[in-house]
């Protein structure tokens, strides 16, 4: 099968993808650990049945796990008011971060001959999806401004290096779906 | 002698200071931090589904990030301030509430 060429728009609310086999398999091994790193933060010591009913949490601190953190980052540089906030909101936020990565490794499961076709929705759900993947490698492998010129200086079998291909590979497949996106959006 | 009574002096100054502390309308901000991570384009298109802006304001916006470390994107009360960074939190933006007036 041949690589993917990307999103393109198809239609007025349609975008379409087909992915080879060896990309749907990276890609639902990508979201399946955002699934599980966002599982590592449940509400293990939630004892309060209407507190959880109504989404609070019962974490009010930041994750100490840096990629976590910027995957739920604080709200508010003021740590008691960032507290507040996350008491009542990051149950949420972790819920759609989770069904976002869910409805990528849903799609890519049960996708014929390697096709995607997403609607509006589906869409904006992809975006958040592998931006939080995105996220959870830059933050691993540090990218900063300088990363395209440290990645020379890596040693050829530095398994670093093929990291750092894959998450160049999810920026370009996350920007073709931007620019489908966008399409629409200046038409 | 009894103790010494404080006597502030109350200017017009004062009241429109205390009254502002006292003021529940003081704006709030939306700042959004530049970070290496998140590409140029996705930001853009992000600015203009969640706050409904053109491309070039959102693109504008999105420059000032990237060459000024921070850009203000939304301004009014607090909980609208709260539900668009919840908005941007879900696209994985990195953004923050201030007061207007403590950035």
């Amino acid at each position: 099968m041949t690589p993917t060429e990307g999103f393109l728009r198809h239609g007025s609310d349609s975008y379409i993808a087909n992915f080879a086999e060896t990309e749907r398999e990276v890609l639902v091994n990508l979201v399946q650990q955002v699934i599980e790193i966002l599982a590592e933060r449940h509400d293990h010591a939630n004892e309060d049945p209407l507190a959880a009913m109504v989404g609070i949490t019962t974490h009010d601190s930041p994750p100490d796990d840096e990629v976590l953190l910027r995957l739920l980052p604080n709200a508010y540089q003021d740590g008691v008011d960032a507290a507040e906030f996350r008491r009542y909101t990051e149950s949420t936020l972790r819920d759609k971060k989770r069904a976002h990565a869910m409805s990528i490794r849903m799609m890519l499961l049960s996708a014929t001959d390697g096709d995607v076709v997403l609607d509006f929705e589906n869409a904006q759900a992809w975006l958040g999806g592998l931006n939080d993947v995105r996220l959870a490698l830059g933050v691993r492998l540090k990218v900063d401004q300088n990363s395209p010129e440290d990645l020379e200086l890596l040693a050829p079998d530095d398994p670093m290096r093929a990291v750092y291909a894959v998450y160049t590979w999810l920026g370009w497949l996350q920007e073709t779906l931007v620019e489908a996106l966008m399409d629409e959006a200046s038409s | 002698m009894g103790k010494l009574k404080p006597q502030p002096t109350v200017s017009e100054e004062t009241v429109a200071e205390i009254s502002a502390i006292f003021s529940s309308d003081r704006p709030w901000v939306v700042v959004v931090w530049d970070d290496p991570i998140n590409l140029m384009t996705y930001v853009t298109y992000v600015f203009m589904t969640v706050f409904g802006f053109s491309k070039e304001k959102a693109t504008e916006l999105m420059l000032q990030v990237h060459n000024e470390g921070k850009s203000i994107v939304a301004k009014g009360a607090r909980e609208e301030m709260e539900r668009y960074v919840q908005r941007l939190h879900e696209y994985g933006l990195w953004a923050t509430i201030a007061r207007e007036d403590q950035i």
